[in-house]
């Protein structure tokens, strides 16, 4: 499988691009997905402010993330659940294999969790001699591939129905057959049996409510209910800023969750679990094991120019609307979270300079935040994260990540400041652009350093004579009638 | 006695946010220590709502019960739908199993719907799921919740109470109970659901609202587990074709019967084992 890399941004995003099935899913995702959440934020009762009370009430449960926690804790393990407080990936990870082996676990099932694939939890548990199958139909096929999601809540897109057939004839020993029901059946069977002799079924955690004591997943298949229902043991991993305060807060954030993710009012299967079942109970797993992670997301709450990020709720509504996902597709983000989330999230959580592709390569276009249901300013810290690239940033130890670029701007603005200095390097520059290549009255190639420039298109080159100059020849017809 | 784990992590989050890593923080403002005024109008409404309010409720519950494939169907009483029930056990063919199977919950309305009989009408099993005995002997009660675990995974058909519906997603909501496992509302192809015509709530909200303060559900709250179901399961993971029965049920039926206040709400209302074991 492969590891993550950020820094292959550039690489992996020109093959996407050069990937013609992968061109068309993503735009059949966009234009799926793109404009419905929209449209559904537009539909709310409240209309589509609510998605800046939900930003509120983000920032509240953010403000407040010890409290929150002390209780949601409190209350799990008044019902008899576990608690384990992660500080890194090693620790969670750990954790899990250490409650595995005491209790016996082979094999385990697991619900879609962006959180362990944060934490690389399938690989670990491998080497641990513990298999882990992923159960959401997506996933399950990635899984056969030996591939990562490349969408948080379409992790297959990248797959033809013709993939996946030859997938499911080599792993399954079906019949060939592309039909997307037929498969579907096929891999229902196949995990079927893989829920009913599991030991333990693990699951993400969509939101926690502090109020309550419980925490939620958010699913269409049922493969989560299933996860947690059937097997004996159930550990879910919950990053650890996903939780809000009360139930009517909860409320709406679950309505925009839903229309976020998929342009749904509900989305089929939304479980709530405050513990392990009850000796009368028939089923449920006798014991609960909740992980909460920090991972590097105490670095990002000391900060309050990324604390915004920590409002997320994964939902994706971003990456649908994004025109670089829309090209780039999910794998040349290198790392679990694709899109503009990712771009933000992953350069905090693994290195702002390992990963300054991502942030650089965004186009701050704005859409992701209209699509955004809990309304994250997330231009805003994409040029936060340039900022600490272009100067350096002591709290996230980042060099500038281009000295040459800095001493290229103090030039520019020296240029810049003084008519004179400036007239004359126009002068210098329309001489000295006549000996370049030239299409029309436009540069074909510009010189190193900005050939990267023109690689692609044209510059348009400068006018003999300045409007200044001209004006002053009084060469400038100006209009006579102006009111 | 809190963990070290905990504390550490969560002095780190005090610290991140500019508070003394051991300050014990005053959370108190932001959690409810009574209903909001939005909610108590919720409540009053609830409380007022006459026949017709209902009729409404369920035209709302049909009209978004179709984009999800949800079929709803209104009945007279408990025995058509157990007719509906039989109807549908006839239509549709056994699956995992050769041989045709329905597990139904031990519960009142499910009780009433004199399931029993089906046996008689054709060649059907129908298990019940009865409470586990907590003080039984554990191997015992571990033999028997197997014994009820491998009869729910051969059933081609699961019939379930659920506790209400919301009308403006049509959205079952199913509490933990003993008695009623979780799994018979999942692990068969057709999930069948029967509730009365009192059950149906308008939205989240008021759902929420009767389950923090109303006395009746509020001493239960959200129970251990609860469940949302809005339809059969769905995927569109290959090529974006929507297919249903994923994992889950292929097909969703509920049935909403008149409501019967005197006979059916009691067992619906009591959590503890004592109360469902005659
Ligand atoms: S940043 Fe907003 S739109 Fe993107 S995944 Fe997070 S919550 Fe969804």
């Amino acid at each position: 499988m492969t590891q993550l890399h950020p820094e292959t941004y550039r690489e992996a995003a020109r093959k996407a691009i050069g990937d013609p099935v992968l061109q068309k899913a993503l735009a059949g995702l966009q234009a799926r997905f793109g404009r419905g959440a929209a449209e559904a934020y537009r539909r709310l009762p409240e209309g589509p402010h609510l998605r800046h009370t939900a930003h509120e009430i983000r920032e509240r449960a953010v403000a407040h993330l010890d409290v929150l926690l002390e209780r949601l804790a409190e209350k799990i393990r008044q019902n008899g659940g576990h608690v384990f407080f992660a500080s890194d990936a090693t620790d969670a990870v750990e954790y899990c294999i250490k409650v595995a082996r005491r209790h016996g676990v082979r094999r385990v099932v697991k619900g879609k969790s962006m959180v362990t694939e944060e934490i690389d939890l399938n690989e670990k548990l491998a080497a641990a001699g513990i298999d882990a199958v992923e159960t959401d139909l997506g996933e399950y096929i990635i899984q056969l591939a030996g591939e990562k999601p490349s969408h948080i809540i379409a992790p297959a897109i990248h797959k033809t129905r013709y993939d996946i057939a030859e997938l499911f004839v080599k792993n399954m020993g079906i019949p060939y057959t592309t039909d997307p029901p037929a498969l579907t059946r096929a891999a229902r069977k196949a995990l079927r049996e893989e829920f009913l002799a599991a030991d333990m079924g693990i699951s993400g955690v969509n939101m926690a409510c502090a109020e309550t004591g419980h925490i939620t997943t958010v699913s269409n298949e049922g493969n989560i209910r299933m996860a947690t229902t059937l097997p004996r043991i159930h550990m879910a991993f919950m990053g650890m800023e996903r939780i809000v305060g009360r139930l009517d807060e909860y409320e709406i954030l679950l309505r925009l969750l839903c229309r976020g993710a998929a342009a749904q009012t509900m989305a089929t299967y939304v479980s709530y679990t405050a513990g392990p079942r009850r000796p009368e109970d028939s089923d449920g797993p006798e014991a609960f094991h909740l992980v909460v992670i920090d991972n590097g997301r105490s670095r990002i709450l000391a900060d309050p120019r990324f604390r915004e990020i920590l409002y997320c709720i994964r939902c994706a509504a971003c990456l649908n609307v994004c025109p670089v996902y829309g090209k780039i597709g999910g794998h040349a983000y290198g790392f679990a979270y694709s899109g503009p989330i990712g771009a933000v999230v992953t350069p905090l959580l693994t290195g702002i300079n390992r990963a300054r592709h991502l942030c650089q390569g965004e186009t701050l276009c704005g859409a992701c935040m209209e699509a955004c249901p809990v309304a994250i300013d997330l231009p805003r810290m994409l040029l936060a994260l340039r900022e600490t690239l272009a100067y350096g940033d002591a709290f996230w130890k980042t060099t500038p990540a281009n000295p040459l670029e800095g001493l290229a701007f103090k030039v520019w603005s020296r240029l810049t400041a003084n008519r004179r200095t400036w007239e004359c390097f126009l002068k210098a520059a329309a001489l000295g652009q006549r000996l370049f290549p030239k299409k029309g009255n436009r540069l074909r190639r510009l010189p190193p350093p900005f050939h990267g420039w023109t690689r692609k298109r044209d510059f348009p080159s400068l006018a003999p004579e300045t409007f200044l100059a001209r004006w002053r020849k009084n060469e400038i017809e100006v209009a006579k009638d102006i009111p | 006695m809190i963990p070290p784990d905990q504390k550490a992590f969560l002095g780190r989050i005090r610290q991140a946010l500019g508070h003394a890593p051991h300050e014990s923080r005053n959370g108190s403002h932001l959690f409810m220590q009574g209903p909001s005024r939005e909610e108590l109008q919720i409540l009053e409404r609830y409380r007022q709502r006459t026949a017709k309010d209902r009729e409404e409720l369920l035209e709302q519950l049909m009209e978004a019960a179709k984009p999800v494939h949800l079929c709803v169907r209104r009945l007279p009483d408990p025995e058509a739908a157990g007719a509906a029930i039989a109807a549908l056990v006839q239509e549709k063919a056994p699956e995992p199993d050769t041989v045709k199977q329905v597990v139904a919950w031990r519960h009142g309305l499910i009780d009433g719907l004199d399931l029993h009989l089906l046996p008689e009408q054709s060649a059907v099993r129908v298990h019940r799921t009865p409470p586990l005995d907590p003080l039984m002997d554990p191997a015992r009660r571990h033999a028997e919740r197997e014994a009820q675990r491998r009869a729910i995974a051969k059933a081609h058909m699961g019939v379930t109470a659920a506790d209400f519906c919301m009308a403006d997603t049509a959205t079952l909501v199913l509490r933990a109970r003993p008695g009623q496992p979780r799994s018979v509302a999942l692990l068969p192809p057709v999930h069948v659901a029967v509730i009365t015509l009192d059950q149906i709530l308008w939205d989240m909200k008021e759902l929420f609202a009767l389950l923090r303060w109303e006395a009746r559900f509020a001493a239960q709250g959200l129970s251990r587990y609860m469940a949302f179901i809005s339809g059969p399961s769905k995927t569109a993971d290959i090529e974006a074709t929507m297919v249903h029965g994923a994992h889950g049920p292929r097909e969703v039926h509920l049935f909403v019967v008149a409501s019967a206040p005197g006979r059916l709400q009691y067992v619906g209302q009591r959590s503890t084992f004592s109360a469902l074991t005659k």
